[in-house]
C-alpha cells in the first residue's frame, strides 16, 4: 500500500517535471519575438513563402502565446511534435525515431562500462587503501571526471582511431549493411536477436569509443563514493563480528561489506545516467554519431524550434524515467528506506 | 606482551594517520597552486586588457606570428593555428572567461541558495513545501539542455552563458542550505535570539549563514569545476564568444578537424580546461578535509 502511494507520488512529480520542461522551453523558444516564422523556417522562409503561411496556420502563430502553447500541448498529447526545418521538414517524431535508438545504445553501453569500471576500481581502491594502487586509481578518476566529455572523446579518437586504427572514427555502423528490423528499438540488440552478426559487430565497433568516452568522464563518481562507503562499512560492528568469527578477510570484504556498501551506488546511478545522457551531446558531435544529441545541436543552430522543444522533452523524459526507475529500485534494494 | 603489540599498533596507526595527513595536505596544496595560477592569470589578463598592455607572448588576435599550423616549439609553445595565431597566447587570453563564469555562477547560486533555503526553513508550512517542490522541479530539469535553450534565446556571449547557468544552478544550494538551517533552527540559541526580539533576517544573517557557510563552501569549491566544465561545453557548441575572440571550449571545437595533421591543437585547450577543473577539485577536497579535522 505504502509502495503504491510512493509510486504514485513519484509519477506525479515526474509529470510535473516534464510539464515544466515543456513550458520553460516553449516560453524560451518563443522569447525571440519578431518574425517567428522566419526564425522557425530559417533560410527556407524566403524561398518558400507558402510554407510561411502554412506554418503560421499550423502553429497558430497569429494567436497569443498561451493559445499557441495550448495547441502545442494538445498536439504533443496526440503525438504531433510538428515538422523539423533542420531535417528537410520531416515530422519531428520521425527524426526522433531515427536518432534516439542510436543514442540509447551508446548511453546503455556507456552506463554498463561506467558502473562496471567504477565499482571495480572503487573496490580495489578501498581494498588497498593508502597504497600506491589507491593513489593511482584516485589520480585516474580525478583526471577522468575533470575532463570535458568532448576532450575525452577527442583523446580516444586520436589514440584508438587515428594512431592505432583499432576502431572506426565516426558513424554508427557500416553504411553498406542494412539496418535490422526493429524489435526492441535498439539496433545493437535487434541485430543480436535477429542473429545479424555482421551488423552487430559493426555497430558494436562504432559504439565502443563513444561509450568509453562517456564512461571515462563519469565512472569517477562511482569509484569515489564506493571507496568511502566501503571504508565506512568496514568499521561497522557486524564486520568486526565477522572478523572475530575468524572469517577470511577477503570473504569479509567481498561478501559482507561490499553488499551493503553498494546500496548508495544505486541512488548515485541516476546522477550518472543524467550525466551520461547530457554528455552524449558532445560525444556524438566528436564522433559524428547520428544520435539525438547531434539532432539537438543542428536544431539549435538552424533555429529549428519544433526540433529543440522535442529533443529537450525527450532528454527530460529519458532522465525522469531513469530517475523513477532508480528510485523504485532503491526502495526495493534498501529495506530501511522510508517511503515518505 | 599484549600491551606491547597494542602499543606498536597504536604507533603504527599514528604514523599512518600522519602520512595520510601529509598526503591530504599535499593534494590541497597542489589544488591551491593550480587555482591560484589560473586566478592570477585571469586577473592579470583582465587588468592588462583594461590598460591596453600586452602580456602574452603574441597578441591573441595577431595573425602570422609564425608559419600556419606550425608544431609546438620554443617560440610557439602550443603551435600556431591556420592563420598563424599563437595558440598559447590565445589560451592565456581566454583565461578570464572560464574563471569568471565558474566563480560568478557559483557565487550567485550560493547567495540565492542560502536565501531561498533558509527562508523556506524559517517560514515552514505550505510556503516551505511549495518553494521546495519548485526547487525539486528545477533541480530535476536537464541542466545542460535548459542552459542551451536559454543560451540560444538570449543569444551567444560570455555574459549570456553566465546568466543562463545562474538561472538553473541554485537548487542544490537551496536544498543544502535548507537542510543545514533546519538543523540549527531547533537549537536553543536561535529560540533565545527570537525571544529576545531579534528580527528574522538578522537571525538568518548572523546565526544561520555563519553556521552553514562551512559545509556549503566545500560544495561550492568542488562545484566551480563543474560550472567550468558546463561552460566549456556551451562554448564548444559555439554559444559563447564570437570569433575571432578566443575561448577554450570554442578552440577545441574549431581545431577538431586537425586531429590528424596537428593533434596538439585541440588537445592543448582541452588539457587546460581539465587542469583548471582538477585544481578546483583538489582544493575542494582539501577544504573538506581541513573542516572535518576541525
Amino acid at each position: 500500500m505504502k509502495m503504491v502511494s510512493f509510486v504514485l507520488r513519484r509519477l506525479c512529480f515526474s509529470v510535473a517535471v516534464l510539464f515544466s520542461v515543456v513550458t520553460i522551453t516553449f516560453i524560451l523558444s518563443h522569447h525571440l519575438g519578431g518574425n517567428i516564422v522566419a526564425a522557425w523556417l530559417g533560410k527556407t522562409a524566403s524561398l518558400h513563402p507558402e510554407l510561411a503561411t502554412l506554418y503560421a496556420v499550423k502553429y497558430h502563430l497569429n494567436d497569443p502565446i498561451w493559445v499557441q502553447f495550448y495547441y502545442y500541448i494538445v498536439g504533443l498529447l496526440q503525438g504531433d511534435f510538428g515538422y523539423s526545418p533542420s531535417r528537410g521538414f520531416l515530422p519531428v517524431l520521425t527524426v526522433i525515431g531515427e536518432t534516439l535508438p542510436f543514442t540509447l545504445q551508446i548511453v546503455l553501453i556507456g552506463f554498463i562500462i561506467s558502473m562496471g569500471l567504477g565499482v571495480f576500481l572503487g573496490m580495489i581502491s578501498a581494498r588497498y587503501r593508502n597504497t600506491p594502487i589507491d593513489g593511482g586509481i584516485q589520480a585516474f578518476y580525478l583526471a577522468g571526471y575533470s575532463s570535458p566529455p568532448f576532450f575525452m572523446a577527442l583523446i580516444l579518437l586520436i589514440v584508438f582511431a587515428n594512431i592505432f586504427k583499432l576502431l572506426p572514427s565516426g558513424g554508427a555502423f557500416d553504411p553498406n549493411l542494412a539496418m535490422p528490423t526493429p524489435i526492441i528499438g535498439i539496433p545493437l540488440l535487434d541485430s543480436l536477436i535477429e542473429g545479424n552478426w555482421a551488423f552487430f559487430i559493426s555497430a558494436l565497433e562504432h559504439v565502443l569509443l563513444p561509450a568509453a568516452a562517456l564512461a571515462l568522464v563519469t565512472f569517477g563518481v562511482v569509484t569515489r563514493l564506493l571507496r568511502s562507503s566501503l571504508l565506512e562499512v568496514m568499521r561497522a560492528n557486524y564486520i568486526r563480528t565477522a572478523r572475530a568469527k575468524g572469517l577470511d578477510e577477503d570473504i569479509v570484504f567481498y561478501k559482507h561489506a561490499l553488499r551493503n556498501a553498494l546500496i548508495p551506488i544505486v541512488s548515485l546511478s541516476s546522477i550518472i545516467l543524467t550525466w551520461l545522457i547530457t554528455s552524449t551531446i558532445f560525444v556524438e558531435n566528436v564522433f559524428a554519431y547520428p544520435g539525438i544529441g547531434q539532432y539537438l545541436v543542428t536544431a539549435l543552430f538552424d533555429q529549428d524550434y519544433p526540433g529543440i522543444l522535442a529533443t529537450a522533452i525527450v532528454f527530460a523524459t529519458v532522465i525522469v524515467l531513469g530517475n523513477l526507475v532508480v528510485d523504485l529500485l532503491y526502495a526495493v534494494v534498501d529495506p530501511q528506506i522510508r517511503l515518505g | 606482551m599484549n600491551q606491547l603489540s597494542n602499543e606498536k599498533g597504536h604507533q603504527r596507526a599514528k604514523i599512518g594517520s600522519f602520512l595520510a595527513l601529509i598526503k591530504k595536505k599535499k593534494k590541497a596544496t597542489v589544488g591551491a597552486v593550480i587555482v591560484a595560477t589560473f586566478l592570477l592569470t585571469a586577473i592579470i589578463i583582465a587588468a592588462t586588457n583594461l590598460l591596453g598592455i600586452q602580456v602574452t607572448p603574441y597578441g591573441a588576435l595577431q595573425q602570422n606570428t609564425g608559419p600556419p599550423l606550425s608544431p609546438p616549439s620554443f617560440s610557439h609553445i602550443f603551435g600556431t593555428d591556420l592563420v598563424g595565431r599563437d595558440v598559447f597566447s590565445r589560451i592565456i587570453a581566454a583565461t578570464p572567461n572560464d574563471v569568471s563564469v565558474g566563480i560568478s555562477v557559483v557565487a550567485v547560486a550560493f547567495v540565492l541558495g542560502i536565501l531561498i533555503g533558509s527562508i523556506a526553513a524559517f517560514k515552514g508550512g505550505l510556503f516551505d513545501e511549495l518553494l521546495m517542490r519548485f526547487t525539486d522541479v528545477i533541480f530535476a530539469l536537464p541542466a545542460l539542455v535548459i542552459a542551451m535553450v536559454i543560451a540560444v534565446a538570449l543569444g551567444p556571449g560570455v555574459l549570456n552563458m553566465m546568466i543562463a547557468l545562474m538561472i538553473i544552478w541554485w537548487p542544490p544550494y537551496a536544498r543544502l542550505a535548507r537542510g543545514e538551517a533546519l538543523k540549527i533552527f531547533h537549537q536553543n540559541y536561535i529560540e533565545a535570539a527570537r525571544i529576545s526580539g531579534m528580527q528574522n533576517w538578522k537571525i538568518i544573517v548572523t546565526h544561520v549563514v555563519q553556521n552553514i557557510i562551512g559545509t556549503m563552501l566545500v560544495y561550492a569549491t568542488l562545484d566551480i569545476g563543474t560550472v567550468i566544465l558546463m561552460y566549456a561545453g556551451l562554448s564548444y557548441l559555439g554559444l559563447s564568444v564570437r570569433p575571432p575572440y578566443p575561448d577554450w571550449g570554442e578552440m577545441v571545437s574549431s581545431f577538431k578537424d586537425y586531429i590528424i595533421t596537428a593533434p596538439w591543437l585541440p588537445l592543448a585547450p582541452g588539457f587546460v580546461i581539465a587542469t583548471n577543473v582538477i585544481g578546483f577539485c583538489l582544493l575542494g577536497d582539501g577544504v573538506r578535509d581541513a573542516l572535518e579535522e576541525r
